[in-house]
Protein backbone atom coordinates (compact mmCIF):
# COMPACT_ATOMS: atom_id res chain seq x y z
CA UNK A 1 0.00 0.00 0.00
CA UNK A 2 1.56 3.23 -0.94
CA UNK A 3 1.29 5.82 1.55
CA UNK A 4 2.93 8.90 -0.30
CA UNK A 5 0.69 11.60 -0.17
CA UNK A 6 0.65 14.30 -2.76
CA UNK A 7 -1.37 17.92 -2.40
CA UNK A 8 -4.26 17.41 -4.47
CA UNK A 9 -5.56 19.62 -6.80
CA UNK A 10 -3.02 21.79 -7.82
CA UNK A 11 -1.58 19.91 -11.20
CA UNK A 12 -4.09 21.27 -13.47
CA UNK A 13 -1.99 21.88 -15.94
CA UNK A 14 -2.06 19.76 -19.07
CA UNK A 15 0.63 17.86 -20.93
CA UNK A 16 2.44 19.14 -23.49
CA UNK A 17 1.05 18.50 -26.79
CA UNK A 18 -2.44 17.70 -24.87
CA UNK A 19 -5.49 19.05 -26.69
CA UNK A 20 -6.68 22.35 -26.20
CA UNK A 21 -9.73 21.80 -24.23
CA UNK A 22 -11.87 23.98 -25.81
CA UNK A 23 -13.93 22.63 -28.13
CA UNK A 24 -13.89 19.31 -26.80
CA UNK A 25 -16.82 17.87 -25.38
CA UNK A 26 -16.91 16.63 -21.72
CA UNK A 27 -18.10 13.33 -21.55
CA UNK A 28 -15.82 12.52 -24.33
CA UNK A 29 -12.25 13.14 -22.30
CA UNK A 30 -10.47 11.38 -20.27
CA UNK A 31 -11.25 11.18 -16.50
CA UNK A 32 -8.09 12.99 -15.81
CA UNK A 33 -8.40 15.53 -17.98
CA UNK A 34 -11.73 15.96 -16.82
CA UNK A 35 -10.73 16.29 -13.37
CA UNK A 36 -8.35 18.75 -14.54
CA UNK A 37 -10.38 21.15 -16.02
CA UNK A 38 -12.76 20.61 -12.67
CA UNK A 39 -9.68 21.87 -10.82
CA UNK A 40 -9.28 24.93 -13.50
CA UNK A 41 -12.74 25.98 -12.51
CA UNK A 42 -12.48 25.99 -8.94
CA UNK A 43 -9.63 28.14 -9.01
CA UNK A 44 -10.94 30.57 -11.48
CA UNK A 45 -13.98 30.80 -9.18
CA UNK A 46 -11.45 31.31 -6.38
CA UNK A 47 -9.94 33.99 -8.40
CA UNK A 48 -13.42 35.88 -9.21
CA UNK A 49 -14.43 35.60 -5.93
CA UNK A 50 -10.91 37.35 -4.39
CA UNK A 51 -11.47 39.73 -6.54
CA UNK A 52 -14.91 40.84 -6.16
CA UNK A 53 -13.81 40.95 -2.16
CA UNK A 54 -10.78 42.79 -2.53
CA UNK A 55 -12.60 45.04 -4.58
CA UNK A 56 -15.48 45.05 -1.62
CA UNK A 57 -13.01 45.49 1.09
CA UNK A 58 -11.66 48.53 -0.48
CA UNK A 59 -15.10 49.85 -1.01
CA UNK A 60 -16.41 49.26 2.03
CA UNK A 61 -12.59 50.34 4.29
CA UNK A 62 -12.35 53.66 2.42
CA UNK A 63 -15.75 54.82 1.73
CA UNK A 64 -18.55 53.22 4.08
CA UNK A 65 -16.87 52.95 7.45
CA UNK A 66 -16.80 55.61 9.71
CA UNK A 67 -13.57 56.90 10.93
CA UNK A 68 -12.34 55.84 14.17
CA UNK A 69 -12.61 57.54 17.12
CA UNK A 70 -8.83 57.70 17.67
CA UNK A 71 -7.17 56.93 14.87
CA UNK A 72 -9.61 58.75 12.57
CA UNK A 73 -9.36 57.97 8.75
CA UNK A 74 -6.12 56.38 9.53
CA UNK A 75 -8.12 53.07 10.93
CA UNK A 76 -8.87 52.36 7.37
CA UNK A 77 -5.16 51.26 6.55
CA UNK A 78 -6.25 48.61 9.11
CA UNK A 79 -8.48 46.79 6.49
CA UNK A 80 -5.68 46.18 4.88
CA UNK A 81 -2.69 45.52 6.93
CA UNK A 82 -3.84 43.19 9.26
CA UNK A 83 -4.57 40.64 6.64
CA UNK A 84 -2.01 40.80 4.63
CA UNK A 85 0.24 39.88 8.11
CA UNK A 86 -2.66 37.09 8.42
CA UNK A 87 -1.63 35.83 4.78
CA UNK A 88 2.22 35.91 5.65
CA UNK A 89 1.60 33.87 8.97
CA UNK A 90 -0.42 31.07 6.70
CA UNK A 91 1.69 31.27 3.92
CA UNK A 92 4.75 30.04 6.07
CA UNK A 93 2.65 27.80 8.17
CA UNK A 94 1.86 25.99 5.08
CA UNK A 95 5.59 25.83 4.11
CA UNK A 96 6.28 24.76 7.58
CA UNK A 97 3.83 21.56 6.84
CA UNK A 98 4.71 21.18 3.55
CA UNK A 99 8.75 20.79 4.46
CA UNK A 100 7.70 18.52 7.50
CA UNK A 101 5.77 16.07 5.09
CA UNK A 102 8.48 16.31 2.24
CA UNK A 103 11.35 15.24 5.40
CA UNK A 104 8.76 12.56 6.91
CA UNK A 105 9.97 9.61 4.70
CA UNK A 106 6.29 8.15 4.72
CA UNK A 107 5.03 11.36 3.01
CA UNK A 108 8.00 12.55 0.82
CA UNK A 109 7.36 13.71 -2.60
CA UNK A 110 9.17 16.59 -4.56
CA UNK A 111 5.60 18.07 -4.73
CA UNK A 112 5.54 18.72 -0.82
CA UNK A 113 8.59 20.85 -1.75
CA UNK A 114 7.22 22.48 -4.52
CA UNK A 115 4.38 23.50 -2.24
CA UNK A 116 6.79 24.79 0.18
CA UNK A 117 8.90 26.81 -2.43
CA UNK A 118 5.58 28.43 -3.79
CA UNK A 119 3.90 29.66 -0.45
CA UNK A 120 7.61 30.72 0.46
CA UNK A 121 7.67 33.32 -2.35
CA UNK A 122 4.19 34.45 -1.98
CA UNK A 123 5.08 34.63 1.95
CA UNK A 124 7.92 36.67 1.23
CA UNK A 125 5.73 38.79 -1.24
CA UNK A 126 3.00 39.72 2.02
CA UNK A 127 5.53 39.90 4.13
CA UNK A 128 7.53 42.72 2.59
CA UNK A 129 3.98 44.42 1.97
CA UNK A 130 3.28 43.67 5.65
CA UNK A 131 6.40 45.98 6.33
CA UNK A 132 5.67 48.39 4.29
CA UNK A 133 2.05 49.16 4.83
CA UNK A 134 2.84 49.28 8.66
CA UNK A 135 5.21 51.57 8.41
CA UNK A 136 3.43 53.60 6.30
CA UNK A 137 0.44 53.27 9.41
CA UNK A 138 3.26 53.94 11.77
CA UNK A 139 4.31 57.02 9.97
CA UNK A 140 1.27 59.48 10.97
CA UNK A 141 0.35 57.43 14.17
CA UNK A 142 3.93 57.10 15.84
CA UNK A 143 5.92 60.09 14.13
CA UNK A 144 8.44 57.42 12.32
CA UNK A 145 8.82 55.14 9.35
CA UNK A 146 10.89 52.62 11.32
CA UNK A 147 11.74 51.91 15.13
CA UNK A 148 13.50 48.82 16.31
CA UNK A 149 9.92 47.29 17.90
CA UNK A 150 10.13 43.31 18.89
CA UNK A 151 7.47 43.03 16.49
CA UNK A 152 8.54 45.53 13.57
CA UNK A 153 12.16 43.40 13.53
CA UNK A 154 11.50 40.21 14.51
CA UNK A 155 8.92 40.25 11.14
CA UNK A 156 11.92 42.07 9.51
CA UNK A 157 14.17 39.30 10.41
CA UNK A 158 11.44 36.89 8.57
CA UNK A 159 11.38 38.82 5.44
CA UNK A 160 15.24 38.18 4.91
CA UNK A 161 15.08 34.66 6.79
CA UNK A 162 12.64 33.47 3.94
CA UNK A 163 14.53 35.61 1.38
CA UNK A 164 17.59 33.42 2.38
CA UNK A 165 15.18 30.31 2.17
CA UNK A 166 14.39 31.16 -1.39
CA UNK A 167 18.12 31.95 -1.95
CA UNK A 168 18.94 28.14 -0.69
CA UNK A 169 16.17 26.39 -3.38
CA UNK A 170 18.45 28.10 -6.70
CA UNK A 171 21.43 26.52 -5.46
CA UNK A 172 22.14 24.12 -8.23
CA UNK A 173 21.96 20.22 -7.40
CA UNK A 174 20.44 17.40 -7.16
CA UNK A 175 16.51 17.90 -7.21
CA UNK A 176 15.81 15.27 -4.04
CA UNK A 177 19.31 16.78 -2.46
CA UNK A 178 17.80 20.56 -2.92
CA UNK A 179 14.74 19.21 -1.47
CA UNK A 180 16.09 18.09 1.63
CA UNK A 181 18.33 21.29 2.37
CA UNK A 182 15.24 23.38 1.32
CA UNK A 183 13.06 21.69 3.63
CA UNK A 184 15.51 21.80 6.60
CA UNK A 185 15.94 25.43 5.71
CA UNK A 186 12.46 26.11 5.87
CA UNK A 187 11.89 24.85 9.37
CA UNK A 188 14.83 27.04 10.53
CA UNK A 189 13.25 30.05 8.85
CA UNK A 190 9.68 28.98 10.99
CA UNK A 191 11.29 29.37 14.10
CA UNK A 192 10.80 33.27 14.41
CA UNK A 193 7.12 32.73 12.99
CA UNK A 194 5.68 32.50 16.84
CA UNK A 195 8.24 34.69 18.19
CA UNK A 196 7.19 37.35 15.58
CA UNK A 197 3.33 36.91 16.47
CA UNK A 198 4.02 36.65 20.22
CA UNK A 199 5.92 39.27 20.58
CA UNK A 200 3.58 41.89 21.41
CA UNK A 201 3.05 39.81 24.28
CA UNK A 202 6.59 38.57 25.06
CA UNK A 203 8.19 42.03 25.22
CA UNK A 204 7.10 45.46 26.38
CA UNK A 205 6.20 47.01 22.51
CA UNK A 206 5.31 49.97 20.65
CA UNK A 207 3.16 47.71 18.51
CA UNK A 208 -0.43 46.97 19.95
CA UNK A 209 -1.39 43.52 20.72
CA UNK A 210 -3.90 42.06 19.36
CA UNK A 211 -6.80 44.25 20.01
CA UNK A 212 -9.86 42.86 18.29
CA UNK A 213 -11.31 40.80 20.91
CA UNK A 214 -10.04 39.66 23.75
CA UNK A 215 -11.25 35.98 24.30
CA UNK A 216 -10.50 36.00 27.79
CA UNK A 217 -13.11 38.68 28.93
CA UNK A 218 -15.14 37.49 26.20
CA UNK A 219 -14.99 41.57 24.80
CA UNK A 220 -14.72 42.75 21.27
CA UNK A 221 -13.75 46.39 20.78
CA UNK A 222 -14.74 46.19 16.84
CA UNK A 223 -18.50 46.76 15.75
CA UNK A 224 -20.59 46.89 13.02
CA UNK A 225 -19.44 47.37 9.71
CA UNK A 226 -16.01 47.67 10.58
CA UNK A 227 -15.86 44.22 11.92
CA UNK A 228 -17.47 43.35 9.05
CA UNK A 229 -15.23 44.61 6.88
CA UNK A 230 -11.88 43.12 8.50
CA UNK A 231 -13.55 39.90 8.15
CA UNK A 232 -14.28 40.49 4.53
CA UNK A 233 -10.79 41.70 4.13
CA UNK A 234 -9.31 38.56 6.12
CA UNK A 235 -11.25 36.04 3.78
CA UNK A 236 -10.43 37.85 0.32
CA UNK A 237 -6.76 38.41 1.76
CA UNK A 238 -6.79 34.36 2.50
CA UNK A 239 -8.14 33.74 -1.33
CA UNK A 240 -5.71 35.76 -2.90
CA UNK A 241 -2.95 33.56 -1.46
CA UNK A 242 -4.69 30.69 -2.38
CA UNK A 243 -4.81 31.99 -5.93
CA UNK A 244 -1.61 33.18 -6.47
CA UNK A 245 -0.20 29.57 -4.68
CA UNK A 246 -1.74 27.77 -7.02
CA UNK A 247 -0.21 29.92 -10.14
CA UNK A 248 3.53 29.60 -8.41
CA UNK A 249 3.17 25.68 -8.03
CA UNK A 250 2.18 25.35 -11.75
CA UNK A 251 5.36 27.66 -12.35
CA UNK A 252 7.20 25.31 -10.36
CA UNK A 253 5.85 22.04 -12.22
CA UNK A 254 6.05 23.97 -15.65
CA UNK A 255 9.94 24.68 -15.22
CA UNK A 256 10.67 21.30 -14.12
CA UNK A 257 9.34 19.84 -17.18
CA UNK A 258 11.34 22.63 -19.17
CA UNK A 259 14.47 22.12 -17.73
CA UNK A 260 13.21 17.74 -17.97
CA UNK A 261 12.73 18.49 -21.68
CA UNK A 262 15.98 20.84 -22.58
CA UNK A 263 17.63 17.44 -20.72
CA UNK A 264 16.35 14.97 -23.34
CA UNK A 265 17.24 17.40 -26.27
CA UNK A 266 20.54 17.73 -25.26
CA UNK A 267 20.93 13.85 -25.10
CA UNK A 268 19.13 13.50 -28.10
CA UNK A 269 21.51 15.73 -29.78
CA UNK A 270 24.59 14.14 -28.06
CA UNK A 271 23.83 10.73 -29.04
CA UNK A 272 23.07 12.25 -33.27
CA UNK A 273 26.23 13.71 -33.37
CA UNK A 274 27.84 10.41 -32.05
CA UNK A 275 25.83 8.21 -34.59
CA UNK A 276 27.01 11.18 -37.51
CA UNK A 277 29.90 8.68 -39.38
CA UNK A 278 33.72 10.69 -38.78
CA UNK A 279 35.26 11.35 -42.35
CA UNK B 1 -9.18 61.70 2.73
CA UNK B 2 -5.37 61.27 3.82
CA UNK B 3 -2.33 60.73 1.31
CA UNK B 4 -0.88 57.84 3.75
CA UNK B 5 -4.21 55.90 3.31
CA UNK B 6 -4.41 56.17 -0.22
CA UNK B 7 -1.11 55.45 -0.39
CA UNK B 8 -0.98 52.49 1.60
CA UNK B 9 -3.80 50.91 -0.52
CA UNK B 10 -2.12 51.93 -3.82
CA UNK B 11 1.05 50.29 -2.49
CA UNK B 12 -0.17 47.31 -1.03
CA UNK B 13 -3.02 46.35 -4.14
CA UNK B 14 -0.32 47.15 -6.64
CA UNK B 15 2.31 44.85 -5.74
CA UNK B 16 -0.23 42.10 -5.54
CA UNK B 17 -1.74 42.95 -9.09
CA UNK B 18 2.03 43.27 -10.49
CA UNK B 19 3.01 39.79 -8.67
CA UNK B 20 -0.17 37.89 -10.05
CA UNK B 21 0.69 39.59 -13.69
CA UNK B 22 3.90 38.48 -13.84
CA UNK B 23 3.04 34.83 -12.44
CA UNK B 24 0.53 34.70 -15.01
CA UNK B 25 2.58 35.62 -18.22
CA UNK B 26 5.29 33.46 -16.72
CA UNK B 27 3.23 30.47 -16.84
CA UNK B 28 1.88 31.71 -20.16
CA UNK B 29 5.29 31.65 -21.50
CA UNK B 30 6.40 28.28 -19.83
CA UNK B 31 3.36 26.73 -20.95
CA UNK B 32 3.92 28.09 -24.94
CA UNK B 33 7.58 27.14 -24.69
CA UNK B 34 6.47 23.35 -24.00
CA UNK B 35 3.62 23.27 -26.38
CA UNK B 36 4.63 22.23 -30.09
CA UNK B 37 2.97 25.56 -31.60
CA UNK B 38 1.83 26.97 -35.10
CA UNK B 39 5.73 28.58 -35.52
CA UNK B 40 7.44 25.66 -34.75
CA UNK B 41 5.53 23.26 -37.36
CA UNK B 42 6.26 25.59 -39.94
CA UNK B 43 10.12 25.51 -39.80
CA UNK B 44 9.60 22.85 -41.50
CA UNK B 45 8.88 23.09 -45.40
CA UNK B 46 6.88 19.65 -46.37
CA UNK B 47 4.40 20.12 -43.84
CA UNK B 48 3.50 23.71 -46.09
CA UNK B 49 1.38 26.70 -44.01
CA UNK B 50 0.20 25.46 -40.49
CA UNK B 51 -3.38 25.59 -39.16
CA UNK B 52 -3.80 28.50 -36.53
CA UNK B 53 -3.97 26.25 -33.47
CA UNK B 54 -5.90 27.18 -30.87
CA UNK B 55 -4.13 28.45 -28.10
CA UNK B 56 -5.00 26.82 -25.19
CA UNK B 57 -6.70 28.78 -22.66
CA UNK B 58 -4.59 29.27 -19.34
CA UNK B 59 -6.41 27.41 -16.55
CA UNK B 60 -7.10 29.62 -13.69
CA UNK B 61 -6.02 32.95 -14.99
CA UNK B 62 -7.53 36.17 -14.55
CA UNK B 63 -8.05 36.79 -18.12
CA UNK B 64 -9.49 33.56 -18.67
CA UNK B 65 -11.73 33.71 -15.72
CA UNK B 66 -12.97 37.38 -17.42
CA UNK B 67 -13.71 36.36 -20.48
Amino acid sequence: MSLVTTPVGLDSAPPPGAPAESGTSTSARPPAETGRSRSALVLRLVGAVALVGVVATVWLGLWVTPPDQFMGNLVRLLYLHPSIAWVMYVAYGVAFLSSLLYLWPRTRSLRWDKLAGASSEVGVVFTGLTLVTGSIWGRPTWGAWWTWDPLLTTTALLFVLYLGYLAVRRIPGDSEVRARRSAIAALIAFVDVPICYFSVLWWRSLHQAPSVDDPVNGKTYIHGSMAWTLLLSFVSFTLVYVWLLVHRYRLFGLAEREEGEGLALAIEERRAESQVPSR
Amino acid sequence: MNGYVESGYVVGLGTLAAYAVTLVARERGARRRLTPTEDSRVDSPEDGPAPAAPVSDEPGSPAAASS
